[in-house]
């Protein structure tokens, strides 16, 4: 019992570390990619003495910043509730990684470490409730703010994510009826598969329509470009308008830190997980034959850098959408969700389970 | 006045374009293609490769100054006489045609009895100034020009913004500028 | 009385009038630079040159005397060549300058060049250049001689109103120019800067201060003395705080018939400094102006239950009837009338035979009117009652009295229980009164004054009082009012109304028709 205690904090902490630290590269990441999409050179000016390092220091700087900056709260907001909505957000965005799992069972002698804060048999399920949980941090936020764009800002949020929900839990029922599981782990280890003996049977394949649905819904949750209505600074401002400072900071950051949950889900869910092409305990397979043997470590380790690989390209991917397309009008927000996601996730659904009965598993 | 109608046509849009997702790949294809091509050049670079082909096509700000139109109307100066005096003569014209009311002249009487009159102060609120070229035009002296091409004028309060006749007759004093195109005439002294 | 037809129209003038003078009449623009109505005509510059019927060729219409029938015609294309070429040969020597005149902007070359000028020049040859381009011939003027148009005003004016013949032509042709026979010191020296047509003559204390355009002219009267002439107040309101700021620029003349026609002495023309200079900018010994009147109310009030005799009132001839007339009813109510002294502000000056008197007031034939008469010794008067503590308080209207009576003021100042100095500028006497109310100077408030001969002038502000500076009847209105006295006010026409009806001197009298602020602007020319 103590030994999975221990583990499961060890494995909690790299993984919040991680998180975290990816989602402040996340700043430089978007600075510098839309920099270099752009023809330009992007921040480069932040230095320690004589090193730029290629405009690293910048998150570094903003988060000094941001930590020194005057803690605003509106003289008729809610006090309370004004400070709690960004922790809300941050937490509720933060503890849906205990779900994911970035490897395979570790094994140190007698031990067996399952390479998941937190291997849950309904992890799906979990995930998505959480991410519903994130939408009471911005709602609190735009009402707490006693302003009136603060609040329709909320509203939009909380209305946009609510809808995006419904097609993003439908993509995965897909995923869920193919997989006959709600643990990911479980789901992952299917994944191991190959399609006709040479495919690897992740979810994209089997699923290519429900990959692009959970794609623009997963966008559309994280609230960023062409989703970004609830803030939308530059036209109708948002739901974090009387938020300054590292409160401010904390909504920011919560946008990245659910940008690399989406990676994370989506790697999981559609892109195999840590699972490497024909690669499975022991090393290389072909057809069912040992092709090169590895130890356990290696296998588990490239397993584990496989899944980063796979959510540092999904972080990319998109970066690069947030930095090419343009933003959707509200009304245009509300009729795709409604009425060409919902229907189409509703058919894959239903498509899904005729060539599963069909099939007959 | 009877109202008037304009019917305003949508454009015809075909499904290709209806449904988006061609439009996104393109735009993904592009941005993606930039982003490439722009990486390799600048990871190239760093092995002085292909120094020619920029990866980015920005200026440097305070390095690297961005070439200005010889005509174009940056921060003020005073021309000055083959002897350093100003040319000016106080005679207030740009004063009065400045529709900012930015310049503040006072007149004197010059110490050589030939010439009448000299400014005592001339001083340019460089925070109110709207730079629409209004004195360079009134001046019948061409005592004051707008051709120092300095442009990035900041200060820490709004006294800092106030030049004086002093400042206006050195501009090289205030930051270092240069001058791109060396067949731009120079900063006279006549 | 000849009628004659100018452009069309027939008017009749009286005996021995020109051209020009019936061509004024008909408001019709004959160009001048030599005329000037106060001075005898010489009908040399040849500008306003017009056609008139059956005469060989155009002639001078400053000097053509009008007769029965005459008919001329000022706009035909003659006229206008005529102009036009005789506007060439007055330039034809003239610099350049403008940018650097003072002339510039109420300069008739300038103006006339515009309306009647607009040629092709056909001079090729140099400009005449003297050895000086422009020197002081005084304490007040400067000449330059290159700009000189010979059009012999200012040696006229030397000649035959202030026959003092400081100025005369010499040489010839070419050469001829405006010169002075000794340094031109004189008591009216300033107006031939005025009447000069161009920028030969100019103003040294104006020189270089400011360019006309900028300035606001208001009208007013001269506070300088007795004589109250008729003013303009120039005054810059469009100069930025970062540069001096003076509001009053210079004072010039307003025609005025009855008093001063054209002209000012250069008492009354450089009176103007302190206006902008050493004012009282704050209310002293009390907060803000409404504590200042209420402590000042009362005070009244608890020395008046204690004897009408217990205050005194120095009232003074600088100021207008309304204000005079105000304290009257104000303090009369409380104290005795006899408590309230007329005190001269200053000593007799020079006076001359033409316009400056002798007396520096402008207002003590109003106060005379007002039934007040100068105090004599007030101060030895105030003193014996001080000693044996019959008075007790002192209100003083802007006499300096410390400057006037030395230490028999100081002495008595320091005695007293309260003193209130309303005045508008600093001197020695304010800073020893317990309370100090910056008031307004002529140039801020309205009001009339009576002149040495009983003419009734009335003045408007050229501009507002400084922050917080108030006008006099604004500040005695307000202590009536916090005293429960009623009283007309503030503004100077409604006391004046009631002055009317109620002093014997003002009987029947109309603010709206008073003074000449309406008056057409009278060729200052």
């Amino acid at each position: 019992m103590l030994e999975h205690v221990i583990s499961s904090t060890i494995l909690s902490g790299i993984m919040i570390f991680n998180v975290i630290n990816l989602a402040a590269l996340h700043t430089w990441l978007e600075r510098k990619q839309s920099a270099v999409m752009q023809d330009r050179i992007g921040a480069n000016r932040a230095h320690i003495g004589p090193f730029r390092l290629l405009g690293l220091f910048h998150p570094l700087a903003d988060a000094i910043k941001m930590f020194f900056k005057e803690d605003f709260v509106p003289p008729s907001g809610h006090r309370v509730l004004h400070t709690l909505a960004p922790f809300l957000s941050m937490v509720f965005a933060l503890i849906t990684f205990a779900a994911i799992p970035f490897g395979d069972v570790l094994r140190i002698g007698d031990m067996e470490i399952g390479l998941q804060p937190a291997n849950l048999n309904i992890g799906v399920l979990y995930i998505l409730a959480m991410l519903s949980m994130v939408v009471y941090g911005v709602v609190l936020a735009g009402y707490s703010s006693n302003n009136n764009y603060a609040f329709l800002g909320g509203l939009r949020a909380s209305a946009q994510m609510i809808s995006y929900e419904v097609t993003l839990g439908l993509t995965i029922m897909g995923l869920v009826m193919i997989y006959g599981t709600l643990n990911l782990q479980e789901m992952i280890r299917w994944q191991g598969r190959l399609l006709f003996g040479f495919l690897p049977a992740w979810g994209v394949f089997m699923q290519p329509l429900g990959f692009l649905l959970f794609l623009a819904a997963g966008i559309a949750e994280t609230k960023r470009i062409p989703y970004d209505i609830p803030e939308a600074e530059s036209e109708i401002i948002g739901y974090f308008t009387e938020y300054s400072g590292m409160k401010f900071g904390m909504y920011f950051f919560t946008d990245y830190v659910e940008t690399i949950l989406l990676a994370c889900m989506s790697t999981a869910l559609f892109f195999g997980g840590w699972q490497v092409p024909f690669l499975r305990s022991g090393g290389f397979h072909w057809g069912g034959t040992l092709v090169l043997g590895l130890p356990h470590l290696l296998v588990t380790l490239m397993q584990i850098g496989s899944f980063t690989a796979k959510v540092l390209a999904f972080c990319w991917f998109f970066m690069l959408i947030r930095w090419t397309l343009p933003r959707f009008r509200y009304d245009q927000l509300m009729k795709v969700g409604w009425k060409m996601m919902l229907p189409l996730s509703l058919a894959n659904l239903l498509a899904t389970a005729v060539i599963l009965v069909m099939v007959g598993n | 006045m009877p109202v008037t109608t304009k019917v305003v046509k949508q454009p015809n849009m075909s499904f290709m374009v209806r449904i988006y997702f061609p439009a996104i790949f393109q735009g993904l294809a592009l941005t993606g293609w930039h982003f490439f091509r722009n990486l390799t050049l600048h990871i190239l670079h760093k092995f002085d490769l292909f120094k020619d082909v920029p990866a980015a096509v920005t200026y440097q700000y305070p390095e690297e100054k961005r070439p200005l139109a010889p005509r174009l109307r940056s921060r003020h100066r005073l021309t000055k006489r083959s002897n350093g005096s100003p040319r000016c003569v106080a005679c207030m014209m740009c004063e009065t045609v400045c529709p900012a009311h930015c310049i503040y002249i006072v007149a004197d009487e010059h110490p050589d009895p030939n010439i009448e009159k000299r400014p005592k102060r001339f001083d340019i609120d460089l925070g109110i100034c709207v730079y629409c070229g209004f004195c360079v035009e009134a001046c019948p002296e061409d005592a004051i020009r707008m051709d120092t091409q300095i442009l990035d004028i900041a200060a820490y309060s709004r006294e800092g913004m106030y030049l004086t006749m002093d400042d206006l007759l050195n501009p090289e004093n205030h930051g270092a500028i240069v001058l791109r195109d060396p067949k731009r005439p120079q900063p006279a002294s006549q | 009385m000849p009628t004659l037809t100018i452009d069309g129209k027939k008017i009749t003038v009286a005996d021995g009038t020109t051209v020009l003078q019936a061509c004024e009449k008909l408001k019709i623009d004959v160009p001048r630079y030599c005329y000037h109505p106060g001075l005898s005509i010489a009908g040399n510059c040849r500008i306003c040159m017009v056609e008139i019927e059956k005469a060989p060729k155009p002639a001078i219409s400053c000097q053509t005397l009008s007769t029965e029938g005459m008919v001329v015609r000022t706009d035909t294309e003659q006229v206008k060549q005529v102009r036009s070429h005789i506007l060439e040969f007055l330039l034809v020597n003239h610099p350049l300058d403008c940018p650097v005149c003072d002339q510039a902007g109420e300069c008739y070359l300038q103006d006339y060049y515009m309306k009647f000028g607009l040629y092709d020049p056909k001079f090729n040859e140099n400009k005449v250049k003297k050895q000086k381009k422009a020197f002081p011939i005084g304490p007040t003027i400067m000449l330059d001689q290159e700009r000189c148009i010979l059009c012999s005003r200012c040696v006229r004016f030397t000649d035959e109103i202030t026959k003092s013949h400081e100025f005369g032509i010499v040489n010839r042709g070419d050469h001829s120019e405006v010169v002075v026979s000794k340094e031109f010191v004189n008591p009216y020296s300033g107006n031939v800067a005025d009447i000069c047509p161009v920028g030969a003559l100019t103003d040294r204390d104006f020189r270089f201060k400011c360019r006309v355009w900028y300035l606001e002219n208001s009208p007013s009267v001269c506070p300088g003395c007795s004589r109250g002439c008729s003013i303009e107040i120039h005054h810059n309101d469009r100069k930025s705080h970062r540069v001096e700021p003076k509001r009053v620029m210079r004072l010039k003349p307003r025609f005025n018939e009855e008093i001063n026609k054209w002209w000012i002495c250069d008492e009354g023309r450089y009176n103007y400094k302190f206006i902008d200079d050493n004012r009282i900018l704050l209310v002293k010994g009390a907060e803000d102006w409404p504590s200042a009147v209420k402590t000042l109310a009362s005070k009244l009030k608890n020395l008046a239950a204690l004897s009408p005799q217990s205050a005194a009132f120095l009232l003074s001839p600088q100021q207008s009837n309304e204000e005079l007339f105000l304290a009257e009813q104000i303090f009369a109510q409380l104290f005795d009338r006899s408590r309230l002294f007329l005190v001269r502000p200053n000593a007799l000056g020079y006076q001359d035979a033409f316009l400056i008197k002798a007396d520096k007031n402008p207002n003590t034939a109003g106060a005379r009117a007002l039934g007040f008469s100068y105090a004599e010794n007030i101060v030895d008067l105030l003193s014996g009652e001080a000693e044996k503590g019959k008075l007790k308080a002192l209100y003083i209207f802007g006499q300096d009295i410390v400057s006037l009576f030395g230490d028999d003021a100081r002495k008595l100042l320091k005695q007293l229980e309260f003193v209130v100095y309303q005045g508008s500028n600093r001197n020695e006497t304010a800073p020893l009164c317990s309370m100090t109310l910056p008031a307004a100077v002529y140039a801020e408030q309205e009001g009339t004054f009576t002149n040495c001969d009983g003419i009734l002038q009335r003045f408007t502000p050229a501009f507002a009082p400084l922050p917080e500076a108030r006008e006099g009847i604004q500040i005695l209105h307000d202590l009536a009012v916090k005293l429960g006295i009623k009283c007309p006010g503030p503004k100077a026409r409604e006391i004046f109304a009631r002055m009317a009806e109620k002093a014997h001197a003002f009987k029947g009298m109309n603010f709206d028709r008073l003074g000449r602020m309406a008056q057409e602007k009278a060729a200052l020319c």
